[in-house]
């Protein structure tokens, strides 16, 4: 299971609207992608953390493993903006690139906690079903729940395969390595397309007529919560504006 | 190589939705099409999606004593055409993005366009090409695989240096740069993704040769007379 997907399921939020959720942490993403990096990302990505470890009880821990790949792109990625390369090839540092650098990864890690707020409250399977109201054809959202549903399946089987594999020393080197990363691949491919028609025979028995729509369970909006996220969307805008043209007035 | 989320500016997160969305239109209409012809082809359509996240996920070794993943773009556009690619390739980045914050939601057209669009097309232009001039499957395979990963990786560098030029050399040294810094990890693991696409269609060759006639990769046998 994918840590972000368990906290989203257990969390104190689990049974809110994901249209109330979206609200707040993609307007909150929006602010820090939009707004400027001072303070308008510092806000965005503070209120986004303290919502993660409060109200909404994510663990610090899954938020700190969740992160730690996208922060490594950005730290790779922030060191070509404070180098300059001069032809023919010679790099030196450019002191004016520790602004720009310092801005992209501030918006970058506020808007990554903002992307956190929302994966670890809302969980994929509420989400999918209601992009269809959003205009996304009904086939498309009907594949990817299905998708939705195969990948854990599948996430299993490699493991257990990959486990299986381990302890009959299937990567002592690479030539075993590679063999082993293959029967990986092929044994999800079967079993994925296996799976599928097995599920094409039980729903032809059942006379499937080509929708595979379920039901979604009906949640209210929380009128307090659309209201309390916002005022804090407008507090994030009006305390960013004040700061940027403040001075010129 | 998925670009974090919020590290392009928001004009050009915004252009780069604008370039994907109409290659996804196009593969959603035709995905549409398949399904109203074919309603069970959904389910495998599906079991394709939950496929290419998956090997996505797998962890290859890498030489420089780490472990990278696959994109699986090349030999997911090998079987499922590309076409289908940018709407599985898009399901499976919005996914990547949720379930393990790799990428994002604000990065998400630019993501599409790199590994969903041009990794796939590239992909399943060299392989028809090589199996058109008499080509061998495993040449072609491995020549898919790792020109798709090598192009979603140069088109990567390349927006990112769009968004950041280089002050004294502009776009070009921009790319230098960031090719420079990503060259390390990428070649080798395009070379690696190529060779792990090989044994996989070999493997699948001996036990799936069914599913592989079906989607087109294999040639069905000859009818005797």
């Amino acid at each position: 299971m994918f840590a972000l997907d368990v906290a989203a399921h257990t969390g104190p939020w689990r049974s809110r609207h994901p249209g109330e959720k979206a609200l707040l942490s993609l307007g909150l993403l929006a602010c820090a992608v939009i707004l400027p990096p001072w303070p308008g990302a510092l806000l965005s990505g503070l209120a986004a953390a303290v919502l993660l470890v409060g109200p909404a009880r994510v663990s610090p821990a899954v938020v700190l493993r969740a992160a730690r790949v996208p922060l490594l792109f950005v730290a790779t990625s922030t060191v070509p903006l404070v180098v300059t390369v001069h032809a023919p090839i010679r790099l030196s540092v450019n002191p004016a690139g520790f602004g720009t650098a310092a801005h992209t990864a501030g918006r970058s890690v506020a808007a990554l906690t903002c992307l956190l707020l929302f994966s670890a409250t809302t969980p994929l399977s509420e989400v999918l079903p209601r992009l269809q109201r959003l205009g996304v054809p009904a086939a498309v959202t009907e594949v990817a729940a299905l998708t939705y549903r195969m990948l854990f399946l599948l996430v299993e089987s490699v493991r257990a395969v990959r486990e299986a594999q381990a302890a009959r020393l299937g990567f002592r080197t690479w030539r075993t390595a590679y063999r082993s990363l293959a029967g990986q691949a092929g044994a999800i491919f079967v079993r994925a397309f296996s799976r599928a028609r097995r599920l094409e025979e039980g729903l032809a028995l059942r006379g499937y007529t080509g929708s595979l729509a379920v039901q979604v369970e009906a949640r209210r909006m929380s009128p307090p919560f659309l209201v309390a996220s916002g005022g804090l969307l407008v507090l994030i805008v009006a305390v960013t504006a004040a700061v940027v043209v403040g001075p010129q007035w | 190589m998925h670009i974090a989320e919020g590290y392009l500016p928001p004009i050009q997160a915004a252009a780069w939705f604008a370039v994907s969305t109409p290659f996804v239109v196009h593969g959603s209409r035709a995905l549409v099409q398949q399904v109203r012809r074919d309603p069970e082809s959904k389910l495998l359509l599906g079991a394709a999606g939950a496929f290419t996240f998956v090997l996505s996920a797998l962890k290859i070794p890498s030489v420089t004593g780490s472990c990278s993943h696959p994109t699986g773009t090349g030999l997911g556009a090998v079987l499922f055409r590309p076409p289908v690619m940018s709407v599985l390739g898009g399901i499976v980045l919005l996914f990547q993005a949720v379930l393990l914050a790799h990428g994002g939601l604000s990065t998400l057209g630019a993501n599409i366009f790199s590994m969903a669009i041009v990794g796939p097309w590239v992909a399943y232009a060299v392989y028809a090409l090589i199996r058109r001039l008499g080509g061998g499957l495993d040449v072609a395979v491995f020549a898919a695989a790792a020109l798709g990963d090598l192009a979603t990786y140069c088109v990567t560098s390349a927006q990112l240096a769009l968004a950041f030029p280089d002050p004294a050399t502009g776009f070009v040294g921009a790319l230098v740069k960031f090719g420079g810094i990503f060259a390390v990890t990428q070649i080798p693991l395009a070379v690696s993704e190529g060779l792990l696409s090989v044994l996989v269609v070999r493997l699948l060759t001996r036990v799936s040769g069914d599913e592989l006639r079906r989607l087109g990769v294999l040639r069905k046998p000859a009818v005797q007379a």
